[in-house]
């Protein structure tokens, strides 16, 4: 069974085989065939998502099963194609493979969804879904830390804090929030007032003291 | 004439015991207290990491179920030490802010974005350090596992913010 040209020079496209007229024509007939389009595109978003989520070297799975099946496939094409080129056979054949474009397909979906859900955190811990520093300096990266049964949200390029500052701690027990004025007043162990978190017209907080407490 | 006066005498007493004639006003009622729906609750704290023992002398102990938290911060911080600096059980209310000011240097304010799919709370939160948000984020936080800030440098350590759904 003949592989069809399409898919070897879709193969040759995406690997990067091609030469400057190859690669011209080609394109061309990207643009003219919204299917063929499609399969590329397919093609190199999964080995984005497969570069991305997968080491550079991984086992295959039966790897031994899996040489042999493909080794006789390879001599079944030779015997009966009776080829007698004496092209170096690469890793890369297995590409031209009948119908290993859908079979990769599915391979890899299968592959990227499971190192997907490997690199998931437990159900039961916390996620961080999304991250945003407005300051350019500042780096936010996160992760789950199995060991501490926590989720980590890292915050680097900070500037650090002058070593003379004071920083004060509160006990807050409860809140009573007033949304007639937008402030809430924050009580300490003993129901007296340690703060008000109020908002100025920019909308940032201010935070007001109160003289007994300790800051 | 002495049965007579002490007639008038008894009519007196009465008219004076009479109470005036403006109507006594009713009896105050205590206004309503509307708690506000909440969709948990989180206690935050400021930690200080640090390898020098008592650097600040700070007395704060985390509540008991989170009695290994030092422990816990030791598995991701490589700091000996652990101080809580200040620390703050607040209600997440569910239509409006809330703040979780452990101390005035550094604070969150999280808005709840409801429960979560598999238990927790989807929350919106702005840390802050002063006048300046340092980072914002979407974050499902689920009980028993809390959410470490590693904050900015401080002396020979590390301030960290921990935020737990109790």
């Amino acid at each position: 069974m003949k592989t069809p040209p399409e898919d070897h020079d879709l193969i040759r496209w995406l690997d990067g085989e091609m030469n400057a007229a190859e690669r011209e024509r080609f394109t061309s007939r990207l643009d003219a065939d919204p299917a063929l389009k499609a399969e590329a595109d397919l093609m190199q978003r999964l080995s984005t998502d497969l570069r991305a989520n997968l080491p550079a070297e991984m086992p295959v799975p039966f790897g031994d099963f899996f040489n042999s099946q493909i080794q006789v496939r390879i001599a079944q094409e030779e015997l009966s194609e009776n080829a007698g080129s004496t092209k170096q056979a690469s890793w890369l054949d297995w590409f031209r493979l009948p119908g290993f474009a859908t079979i990769s397909t599915v391979v890899a979906a299968v592959i990227v969804a499971g190192v997907m859900i490997l690199q998931q955190p437990p159900t039961a811990a916390s996620v961080v879904l999304s991250t945003y520093a407005p300051s350019q300096g500042v780096q936010v990266s996160s992760y789950h830390s199995t060991d501490a049964h926590a989720t980590v949200l890292m915050l680097t390029g900070l500037e650090d804090v002058p070593a003379d500052r004071k920083i004060v701690g509160y006990h807050i027990e409860r809140s009573e929030t007033d949304q007639a004025v937008a402030a809430t007043t924050l009580y300490g162990e003993r129901g007296e007032v340690v703060l008000v978190v109020a908002k100025d017209a920019r909308n940032q907080p201010r935070l007001l003291a109160a003289a007994n407490s300790r800051g | 004439m002495k049965s007579l006066l002490s007639i008038a005498l008894f009519s007196m007493t009465l008219i004076a015991s009479v109470p005036a004639q403006t109507p006594a006003p009713p009896p105050t009622q205590p206004l309503p207290v509307v708690k506000p729906a909440t969709d948990g609750k989180v206690w935050g704290a400021l930690v200080f990491a640090t390898n020098e023992e008592t650097s600040t002398h700070s007395t704060e102990k985390p509540p008991a179920n989170l009695a290994d938290l030092p422990k816990r911060l030791g598995k991701v911080f490589a700091y000996k030490h652990y101080e809580i600096l200040g620390q703050h059980l607040q209600d997440v209310f569910r239509e409006y802010e809330s703040w979780v000011v452990p101390s005035k240097d550094l604070f969150l304010k999280v808005d709840s974005k409801g429960p979560a799919e598999g238990g927790g709370v989807n929350l919106h939160l702005q840390f802050w350090r002063d006048q300046q948000v340092l980072v914002k984020t979407d974050a499902v936080l689920r009980s028993g596992s809390p959410l470490f800030i590693g904050g900015p440098k401080w002396r020979d350590g590390q301030l960290i913010f921990v935020l737990v759904l109790q």
